[in-house]
């Protein structure tokens, strides 16, 4: 059974450049989402057992997804995705329950280490 | 001009997601430098005719306000042909009080101190936006030193339309919250037409990457 997959992000580059990153032969079935709002959707109905997640977005960002798969209690395995590099940023994203944060522009092997280290792959 | 100049979806949404790595970076040396955490937010771009570009500037920092600017030149270190032009961060007076503030200067500010701070958050700005850019399309860019374009002055004295050298503008719109504060500074990236034909040639070639 492929891994239900959201990759969400406003930018079409950066979609790609994660979907590009990911490990070869992964049985993944990746549904896109370009924001929170979208994204929200999609792990409702099921379709992110995954989720790589962009942080700065419109209608609702990376945070306010974070907050409402907690306050609904999702089972999904987030790992951000994102240009804001301070370290309080990456510590406000674990404190709102993401597995692990990942600085763009993302690439093959920073998107395996990842993985490598928590089981995934 | 602005026609045949402007970029397609594609490369605007490439430029804008760059932009976004880019002032990733910038906003991470400004809160340290600043000692806050600030909240980021999607860089708006916009490529304008120069003899626009005074009224665009208006529309985003606001016809009321007086500006300081500083400017700062850069080119291709490989030949002097590729990406090259002037960058110039305007800021509106309120948002540089709101910095002047946080930075504890707590009387007045005389006029050289405010030019320094001025010199000193452009250098960060411009220098991890720009070195940011070159790097995600794969050139290396020389930097002139920064000046003061102009200091508490009105918008339209800012940049005289009779003295530019370049016909295109890159704007770039950069929102800075910090807690309980809001710093909001505009990113001009002045370049003749062949620099931004060089820029949309670079992000054609990362464009083609992806498919």
């Amino acid at each position: 059974m492929p891994i239900p997959l959201l990759i969400c992000d406003d930018s079409a580059m950066a979609r790609k450049q994660v979907k590009r990153s990911l490990p070869e032969h992964w049985d993944v079935d990746i549904t896109f989402a370009k924001n929170g709002v979208e994204g929200m959707e999609a792990i409702r109905g099921g379709k992110a057992e995954m989720v790589f997640l962009d942080l700065t977005m419109p209608e609702l960002d990376g945070y306010g997804v974070l907050k409402q798969v907690k306050e609904e209690d999702h089972k999904a395995i987030i790992i951000v995705i994102s240009a804001d590099i301070q370290p309080e940023a990456r510590e406000r994203v674990m404190g709102l329950g993401a597995l692990d944060f990942i600085k763009k522009p993302v690439d093959k092997i920073k998107l395996a280490e990842v993985l490598k280290k928590y089981g995934l792959l | 001009m602005t026609e045949n100049t402007s970029f397609s979806e594609d490369q605007r949404d490439c430029l804008q997601e760059i932009v976004n790595v880019a002032m990733g970076q910038a906003g991470d040396s400004l809160a340290r430098f600043l000692e806050v955490f600030i909240n980021l937010s999607v860089p708006r771009i916009k490529l304008v005719a120069a003899a626009a570009l005074t009224d665009t500037l208006a529309e985003m920092v606001g016809t009321s306000n007086q500006v300081s600017a500083v400017r700062q030149g850069f080119h291709s270190a490989e030949d002097g042909r590729g990406m090259r032009g002037e960058a110039i961060v305007v800021f509106s007076d309120t948002s540089f009080k709101e910095l002047a503030e946080l930075l504890a200067y707590e009387e007045e500010i005389d006029d050289p101190a405010e030019k320094e701070l001025l010199l000193d958050i452009t250098n960060i700005l411009n220098g991890a936006c720009l070195s940011g850019i070159a790097e995600q399309i794969e050139t290396e860019l020389a930097f002139s030193a920064p000046s003061v374009l102009g200091h508490r002055v009105d918008l339209k004295d800012l940049i005289p339309a009779k003295n530019v050298a370049w016909n295109q503008a890159l704007l770039v719109e950069i929102n800075y919250t910090l807690e309980k504060r809001s710093f909001k500074c505009s990113l001009l990236l002045l370049m003749p037409g062949e620099a931004i034909e060089v820029v949309k040639k670079a992000l054609d070639d990362l464009l083609d990457d992806f498919d």
